[in-house]
């Protein structure tokens, strides 16, 4: 529920006050020392910070002022009324708007002077720049300073008001004044009373209007009616009781015929805001009570008419159906019993406390099952799936059967395999089997004519026409191409060795000798030692390989940084070449 | 006579369990203190049963049911159903409804003779709630709030609403359910009724946050104690009505 507390807005500082405080906080916030001899940049940061900093306390400041004074058409209507009463509401909010509009030319004089210091291109006129901004700053809030005092004087007032909320129940007590209004309040208040505002919520509004019917408070019961006659408008709808006061000097019969005429009057316009309610008008005493402060007489009956909000709904009845409580008759019989002895019941707590206490014992769900057979209490239930009992879907020995099947397919099979081997052998006769064996003999005689024929320069049409053959036969498939070493141009020179004997036998002799084994070499199985690699045989060379990529194995698996990757390290490491040296030395730093 | 409890540091019992005249459904806890509340002061009566619906703890909001009959939502699962069947004396029908509104509790308010429902509660499902649980069903609101099963909680002797129902909306839906009606809180000033208590026609559980006035107003309007609805009215308005200094 909205708190309608006003005593806590912050005070609002006058205009001189606020300029003071804004600036001497920039003042002490911010650093104070700066040098001619500072990089440009940093001169200009300086005094951009300046600027920045005063311009963000001013916005902080007046941003706290338009958020705590309640804006009026947040807040409840009572107080919005009130408060517009008491400070004429166009005057409030011409005072906020103020003040926001100072908060928004602030931002933009910020704004414009940095971009300014952004060109500063001296420290003085830096600092010129800054003097003007916050001097343009101060003019602002000079500016607004009749609002800001408007405003703490509008604190101040609203610090003093009742905080009331009216949201909850409220009863309003009008008339002229020394009717007896105040003295009511002080009987009533009196009365011993237990406030508890929540138990129950209905709102609502009641009116009380105070009447001197002895004329003592120095006005007429006709000056009172005209009173009543003029604000009665505003009960529209809303309980209104009339209270004729101090009954003590002039009781309510004894009163004039032109003033009880005039009461009766006030009467039945108070019934009728209460048919207006749509309620019954059948309490005509509700409406006019008589009161005396003095001696008590009717104060009570005042208050409760006044309270009478409280409903208990009883029933009329609708039909002639009986609808009968129902309370089994062990409660009956055990109440009866309670009255004569109190018998201690061992719950599931008592069970649990001496099983272990929670979370150790676990008590049994079926514990308390209704059925014919206590016996049947521990049954497996069921499990059902879109309403059909699994269970019945479970053929249980289907594992036996599937088994069952399996050996006999595998029986089939293996029969199966059987006979294709003996359909060769045994269907054959003897003359068919030769014949056999000879229709095959033809067949890879064939191919094997065919591969010849293929690989030479007879079957192939080049040769009719005048074409080299020999590249396409070579290029045949059936040929192997050899290393891709020993294809290439010089090596096949080399090979057939009358190349060779061009050079001279001592200048070639190292060429020719690597060159001979060189492809060996290129193909050495990794396992293979090479002499100078410090292994003792290949055994050993396996494991050291092993050893090795086991190593690594690891790391190349995350991905990380072996020490065979390439690094490029850091060329110029940040901690040895940037820092002040005002007097320290140029090496260390 | 009113009991005061908590569910597991929580005041709202009537979300976790459900009292009629003729069972209790009980939410199960992490410790049996909840249960055995229920158990001392009804178990040698009615059954007290261990439950949960769909998996969940808050039957109280679930489901409905009075002495004649329990109407589960289309989320109880067919062990809980049976577990229910098994529990309960074989004259309360056990129903589970194919309702979208699948808090049952809360759209459903009801006593052995009048339900109160949620506005926009199939037709079908008001077919079963008269027949499963043999009672007169009226489509109403409480205070504006279509929840009824929230806002009220009523047995066949009284019933409490939410506090800021009206005195007409008071009078009406007494002379529906036909039975005396104030408006109230719960739990320190809630206005969620029925979950904070849970009440049938000689004993009621509230929330332990529940004060002492709230508790007397229950006591009387659900006339536990030998008290007529109409004391709160003649002997405790002076303790009720706050007054504004």
């Amino acid at each position: 529920m909205v708190q309608y507390n006003f005593k806590k807005i912050t005070v609002v500082p006058n205009g001189k006050d606020f300029i003071d405080i804004i600036l001497s906080r920039t003042q002490r916030k911010t650093p104070t020392v700066v040098h001619k001899g500072y990089a440009i940049s940093r001169l200009r940061q300086f005094y951009m910070r300046k600027v920045k900093y005063t311009q963000q306390n001013f916005h902080e400041k007046l941003s706290t002022i338009i958020d705590e004074f309640p804006r009026l058409d947040d807040i409840h209507p009572f107080y919005g009324d009130l408060l517009h009463v008491l400070y004429n509401k166009d005057h409030y909010k011409l005072a906020l708007g103020q003040i926001n509009t100072a908060r928004n030319l602030m931002s933009k004089i910020a704004k414009d002077y940095v971009k300014l210091l952004k060109y500063g291109d001296s420290l003085y006129r830096c600092k010129s720049l800054k003097v003007a901004a916050l001097g343009r700053m101060c003019t602002v809030i000079k500016r607004i300073g009749p609002s800001l005092a408007y405003l703490e004087q509008i604190r101040q007032h609203m610090a003093r008001l009742p905080s009331i909320d009216p949201n909850t129940r409220t009863m309003l007590i009008c008339g002229y004044p020394n009717v007896g209004k105040s003295s009511f309040m002080n009987k009533i208040t009196r009365a011993d009373v237990d406030v508890q505002p929540y138990a129950f919520t209905t709102k609502s509004l009641s009116m009380l209007f105070f009447l001197d019917i002895s004329g003592s408070c120095g006005y007429s019961i006709a000056q009172q009616a005209a009173l009543f006659h003029s604000i009665k408008s505003l009960f529209m709808n809303k309980p209104l009781i009339i209270v004729c006061n101090k009954t003590d000097l002039q009781p309510l019969d004894g009163i004039s015929e032109e003033d009880r005429k005039l009461v009766m009057e006030m009467k039945a316009e108070a019934m009728k805001t209460v048919i207006g309610q749509g309620s019954e008008p059948t309490n005509e005493e509700g409406v006019l009570l008589t009161v005396s402060t003095l001696t008590e007489d009717g104060v009570i009956a005042v208050k409760n008419a006044a309270c009478e909000r409280f409903h208990v709904a009883l029933p009329k009845p609708r039909d002639q159906k009986e609808r009968p409580a129902c309370i089994s008759q062990a409660v009956l019989e055990t109440k009866a019993k309670q009255a004569a002895e109190k018998e201690k019941r061992k719950t599931e707590k008592d069970l649990e406390d001496e099983n272990g206490g929670a979370g150790v014992y676990s008590a049994s769900l079926r514990k308390n099952y209704i059925l014919s057979n206590d016996e049947w209490k521990e049954d497996i239930m069921p499990e059902i799936l879109d309403g059909h009992n699994v269970y019945d879907f479970i053929d249980p020995d289907i594992l036996l059967r599937l088994e069952e099947l399996e050996r006999e397919e595998g029986l089939r099979q293996e029969e199966e395999e059987g006979d294709d081997f003996e359909m060769d052998g045994q269907e054959l006769s003897p003359e068919e089997q030769e014949a056999l064996a000879e229709i095959r003999k033809k067949k890879s005689m064939l191919i094997q004519q065919h591969r010849m024929k293929k690989s030479t320069a007879e079957s192939r049409p080049l040769s009719s026409l005048g074409l080299d053959p020999s590249l396409a036969i070579n290029r045949a498939r059936s040929k192997s191409r050899g290393r891709k070493r020993e294809r290439s141009v010089d090596r096949r020179e080399g090979d057939d060795g009358d190349a060779m004997d061009i050079y001279d036998n001592q200048a070639s002799k190292k060429l020719r000798l690597r060159s001979t084994s060189w492809s060996r070499s290129r193909s050495r199985p990794p396992s293979e030692v090479v002499p100078g690699e410090g292994l003792k045989d290949s055994a050993q060379k396996v494991n050291a390989i092993k050893l090795a990529k086991k190593s690594v194995l690891k790391r190349n698996k995350n991905a990380r940084r072996g020490e065979a990757d390439r690094v490029i390290p850091t060329l110029k490491p940040k901690h040895l070449f940037s820092g002040k040296r005002s007097i320290g030395k140029t090496q260390r730093r | 006579m009113a009991t005061r409890l908590q569910f597991e540091n929580s005041c709202e019992v009537g979300v976790f369990s459900k009292l009629t005249n003729a069972y209790c459904l009980v939410a199960i806890g992490g410790s049996e203190n909840f249960y055995s509340a229920f158990e001392s002061e009804l178990a040698d009566v009615i059954p007290v049963i261990k439950t949960s619906l769909g998996g969940t703890r808050i039957i109280g909001r679930l489901c409905a049911g009075n002495k004649n009959g329990l109407l589960v939502p289309h989320t109880t699962t067919d062990q809980e159903l049976q577990h229910l069947r098994n529990s309960l004396p074989d004259q309360v029908v056990v129903q589970r409804i194919e309702e979208r509104l699948s808090a049952l509790g809360n759209c459903i308010a009801c006593n052995d003779h009048v339900a109160l429902t949620h506005t926009d509660l199939d037709r079908e499902t008001e077919e079963i709630i008269a027949d499963v649980l043999g009672v007169e069903v009226f489509r109403q609101t409480i205070a504006g709030n279509i929840l009824v099963g929230s806002y009220c909680a009523f047995s066949n002797r009284g019933g409490l609403v939410h506090p800021h129902t009206s005195i007409e909306d008071l009078d009406e839906l007494s002379t529906l359910l036909q039975v005396p009606l104030v408006a109230g809180t719960i739990n320190r000033g809630s206005e969620v009724i029925a979950a904070g208590m849970t009440v049938n026609d000689w004993t009621a559980f509230c929330g332990s946050d529940t004060t002492a006035t709230e508790l007397s107003v229950i006591e009387s309007v659900f006339k536990l104690r030998e008290a007529q609805p109409t004391a709160i009215v003649d002997e405790m308005r002076k303790s009720l009505i706050d007054t504004y200094v």
